[in-house]
């Protein structure tokens, strides 16, 4: 019994003893995954954990501001807070989804298509659920941050673009507006500073210089537990740092001027310096509020202004060309001085009609009469340039009118500029496979048929003759705060002679002072020289027909004074009728806030 | 008392007893908010206050007094698990707790001594070299009956640690190569049957263990957590009350099943090795007083206690490594929680009490 005992007592212990191996196993297994874990991969695990509790917050810099050649203020910022959704932080979507709803009057859909869409955008980019949250959403999130941490505040600075004193926006169509920046431009060279969700300029200036007026965003890495509740600041935040100021030629008084006098128009007004191409103003008519693209615009807004049959969106300066009408006929001058068919002895007789290739052209009812080259500037003689046009042929105007700079873009600073059209036997044969007919020559000599032209070309043609035959570059860049050494605009000299520009010069001075066509720009005291112009759009016939359903275009493009300009103007009114009576008197204002402000 | 119990006790023994249980007091301060009577930290403190009243008290009593009386402290644990499942509360899922007024307990952790002492005892009381059919299969219902009322409970991991105890004490009393075979064969077959029985959840976890980056934000997260929480803690840690996993709540159930977790951050490898330590220390102590015990039973009893405590380690420090499925089990001595901590405390008060009575008898 006893033995029996003691053999079963040193059985256990020979049995237990087979244990002990594998025990010894098991504390050299565990001991191993703690070297693996803490030893071989401490380093990558000490970052993973610090990627867990830092959240980097981003901070948008400002944008530069805008202002006119006198530091007027044109665009700034002003600050406020968006409402962001952070995925990772969320723990019951409906409870978020609720609360959007119930406190802050948040579309449930909207924040439900949102985090469906942002499964695919990825798990750490916060949704935008609110812009420009008011006070009381503002302390309503900040009352319920504890227990909605997925919820969370971030200053934003919104562009904020001027209003005149009658609250139209400022310039809108050459300042332009910002957005958010697409996977194309991201893919593209102009914007290199931008990243994923980066607002870039979205056309005009702001698009033009973007990279100038951008800031330098900053960041904050806040310390936040596993529920993404912020409990503390890592280091000292990066502060974002405002965008340069651009600095424009414009002048903001004539600026206002000018989109007055469009107020109800369709058209478009500018004005430069014609001797360096500086814009002082850039008008467009109708206009639109660049602020309305700050925040992020609705489908609904957006297409609204797209659909519009006036296109308020288009910059009707350089965005759009037209038929010039008898401006045109400053260009058939110079063409007609410059290849010597024209001499002090050309005259034309006018007797009202004249009959071409067997079809009847007219000029006014009785006729201008025998009418020399000025006379025929200032009054507009219709006659005496188709003369003149059949005598040059279309080759020939083609050539002037390049040397003028019509059928290109003028190089100014803005995106989106049209190059317009210059009717040749070539560009027909290109565009239309066909041949040119003597016949269609005529209607181009005064500034019809497919010719067709952009306000802005069309006044730096016009600066031309008045600045002694400089084509300039019309440019709005004034200064930068972030680029080096101020650009260059050199202007490009077309080689017309003195003689022929002084004598288109007198043609538009008695145009405006010598019972012409643009009397109604005349101001008692200054030496004003212009044309008018006044493109048709549709035959006369029709127009009796259908009254006023497609009114001529009005124009008129002038500067001032005769000898050493300092301003050159060029206005263009759709549908406005005549040049004379739609487009002078408005070229008047500005010459008279011009010289009003000078004195 | 017999002067030879006073001085045979050893003092090292509880001395890494309680460096084990003071680390895990130190971690769950650091770990937790407050130093009140009734936070964590407090409570941890009144646990082991209480744990090492019980462990002198039992020394007192010889082992013989419980094995003898095995029967009916067997039925009072019974009747125990009973009553848990009439009047029972539940905490974190499991209704494995009976709510005292001031504290609650689990009667499924005292009962694992009570299991370990009456398996002994049974198989202690076969004369044979081998255990026959019959001595498995009532082993087995000893050891079954209250693992399947724990079941009930919904308490799968507490259940899953009387498994060791049958296997053990089987092997140590002597099992024949075809009943062992036999088992196994069982194993095999109701394997199946217990995976398909499994909570979704609980397939989830094993499945993570297998291919653990298959979910990194959905089951794997608190694997993924606890190693970042380990790895992070690098060589030395990084200091009491600095490590961001447990402190900003990325580690689940920190202060209980994970807290070795917080340990390894905070301490860093030489404080999570110097753990392991302890146990492989306390591991030796009892494996020589299995060796010294005076007779079977002491043998079986220090065995099965023994066999508890490695698996209980292995379960718990694997799941925080990530090498094991995360199951619901503390770490002895460590995690906060009275009910396992007083269990462990009278186990090893027993087997220090079979150490010092090796020459009485």
């Amino acid at each position: 019994m006893e033995l029996q005992q003691e053999t079963n007592k040193q059985l256990v212990q020979q049995r237990m003893n087979l244990f002990c191996y594998p025990v010894l196993l098991i504390f050299l297994i565990l001991g191993a995954r703690l070297w693996q874990l803490q030893i071989i991969q401490g380093a990558e695990y000490a970052l993973k954990a610090e990627n867990n509790r830092v959240r980097r917050v981003e901070l948008i810099a400002p944008r530069g501001m805008i202002s006119d050649r006198n530091h007027k203020v044109l665009a700034e910022h002003r600050s406020s807070f968006t409402v962001l959704l952070y995925r990772e932080s969320i723990t019951d979507p409906a409870a978020t989804v609720r609360f959007l709803a119930e406190k802050l009057g948040i579309n449930s859909e909207d924040v439900e298509s949102k985090l469906r869409r942002s499964r695919e955008t990825g798990m750490y980019r916060p949704i935008v659920v609110e812009e420009e949250a008011g006070i009381e959403d503002i302390s309503i999130i900040e009352a319920h941050r504890r227990d909605h941490p997925e919820i969370q505040l971030v200053p934003e600075p919104l562009r904020s673009y001027k209003y005149d004193e009658t609250g139209v926006p400022l310039a809108a169509h050459l300042l332009g507006y910002i957005g958010e920046v697409t996977e194309e431009e991201l893919d593209g060279e102009l914007f290199p500073s931008a990243d994923y969700g980066s607002l870039v300029g979205q056309s005009g200036i702001e698009r033009k210089y973007n990279e100038l007026l951008v800031g330098q965003n900053g960041e904050r890495l806040v310390l936040v537990d596993s529920r993404g509740r912020e409990v503390g600041l890592l280091d000292d935040e990066n502060k974002p740092i405002t965008g340069g100021e651009v600095q424009l030629t414009l002048d903001l008084d004539l600026q206002k001027v000018a989109a007055k006098a469009l107020e109800d128009k369709v058209g478009a007004i500018v004005a430069m310096d014609p001797g360096n191409g500086e814009i002082l103003a850039m008008a467009s008519a109708p206009s639109f509020d660049p602020n309305a693209f700050s925040t992020r615009l609705s489908y609904k807004d957006w297409n609204a202004l797209l659909e519009d049959p006036d296109r308020p969106l288009q910059n009707r300066c350089i965005q759009n060309s037209y038929a010039p009408g008898s401006i045109f006929k400053l260009i058939m001058a110079e063409a007609g001085l410059e290849s010597g068919l024209l001499d002090k002895n050309t005259f034309v007789d006018c007797e009202g009609t004249v009959e071409y290739y067997g079809r009847v052209f007219h000029c006014i009812e009785n006729g201008h009469g025998r009418i020399g080259l000025e006379n025929a500037i200032a009054r507009s003689c219709n006659i005496f340039f188709y003369e003149l046009g059949r005598r040059l042929g279309i080759s020939r105007i083609a050539d002037h009118a390049a040397i003028m700079g019509l059928g290109q873009k003028t190089g100014i600073d803005l995106p989106g500029e049209r190059s317009g059209i210059v009717p040749s036997p070539e560009w027909k044969k290109r565009t239309q496979e066909e041949r040119w007919y003597l016949g269609e020559t005529i209607p181009v000599s005064i500034g019809q048929g497919a010719l067709s032209t952009t306000p802005l070309q069309v006044l730096r043609a016009v600066s031309a003759f008045a600045n002694g035959g400089f084509l300039v570059t019309p440019h709005l860049l004034y200064s930068a705060e972030k680029s080096e050494g101020n650009p260059e605009w050199p202007p490009k000299q077309i080689g017309v002679s003195e003689s022929s520009l002084s004598r288109i010069r007198e043609g538009m001075w008695r145009s405006v002072n010598g019972g012409g066509t643009g009397y109604g720009a005349a101001i008692p005291g200054l030496e004003i020289c212009g044309k008018t112009g006044t493109a048709q759009i549709v035959s006369k016939e029709t127009q009796k027909r259908v009254p006023g359903v497609a009114d001529d275009h009005a124009w008129f493009a002038g500067f001032s004074p005769r000898e050493n300009p300092e301003i050159a103007v060029v206005v263009f009114i759709e549908h406005g009728g005549t040049g004379g009576v739609a487009a002078a008197p408005l070229a008047r204002k500005i010459f008279k806030a011009f010289y009003d402000k000078k004195e | 008392m017999d002067r030879r119990v006073l001085f045979g006790f050893d003092w090292l023994w509880l001395l890494a007893l309680l460096a084990l249980s003071g680390t895990g007091v130190v971690a769950i301060w650091s770990t937790t908010d407050g130093t009140s009577l009734d936070s964590y930290f407090g409570k941890q403190l009144v646990y082991l206050c209480c744990a090492l009243f019980v462990f002198i008290v039992l020394l007192y009593f010889n082992y013989h007094v419980f094995s003898d009386y095995i029967v009916f402290i067997y039925a009072v644990g019974m009747i125990m698990l009973g009553l848990v499942l009439v009047i029972g509360v539940s905490i974190h899922g499991n209704r494995s707790w009976i709510n005292l007024g001031i504290i609650s307990f689990q009667p499924s952790e005292v009962m694992k001594i009570v299991v370990i002492i009456a398996l002994a005892k049974y198989y202690s009381m076969h004369e044979g070299e081998y255990l026959g059919i019959k001595e498995l299969f009532i082993g087995g219902l000893i050891v079954f009956v209250p693992l399947f009322m724990v079941v009930l409970q919904r308490d799968l991991g507490t259940a899953v640690t009387y498994l060791p105890i049958y296997g053990v004490l089987s092997c140590l009393a002597g099992i024949r190569k075809k009943h062992l075979l036999l088992l196994l064969v069982i194993v095999v077959i109701a394997a199946p049957t217990a995976w398909f029985s499994l909570q979704g959840y609980q397939r989830g976890r094993i499945m993570n263990v297998i291919y653990p980056s298959s979910d990194p934000y959905g089951m794997g997260y608190q694997s993924r957590q606890s190693e970042i929480a380990i790895g992070s803690g690098r060589l030395l840690g990084k200091g009491f009350k600095q490590g961001s996993q447990g402190n900003l709540g990325f580690l689940p159930a920190r202060h209980t099943d994970f807290v070795f977790a917080v340990l390894a951050e905070e301490r860093g490898f030489v404080g999570s090795v110097f753990i392991l330590g302890l146990f492989l220390f306390l591991s030796y102590r009892l494996f020589r007083t299995a060796r010294e015990a005076k007779d079977r039973i002491g043998k079986m009893i220090v065995a099965g206690v023994l066999s508890l405590l490695l698996f209980h380690m292995t379960i718990n420090i694997g799941m925080v490594e990530g090498l094991l499925p995360i199951a619901g089990i503390p770490l002895p001595f460590v995690s906060a929680g009275g009910s396992s901590l007083i269990t462990y405390y009278a186990a090893m008060s027993l087997c220090m009490g079979i150490w010092v009575r090796r020459y009485v008898n």
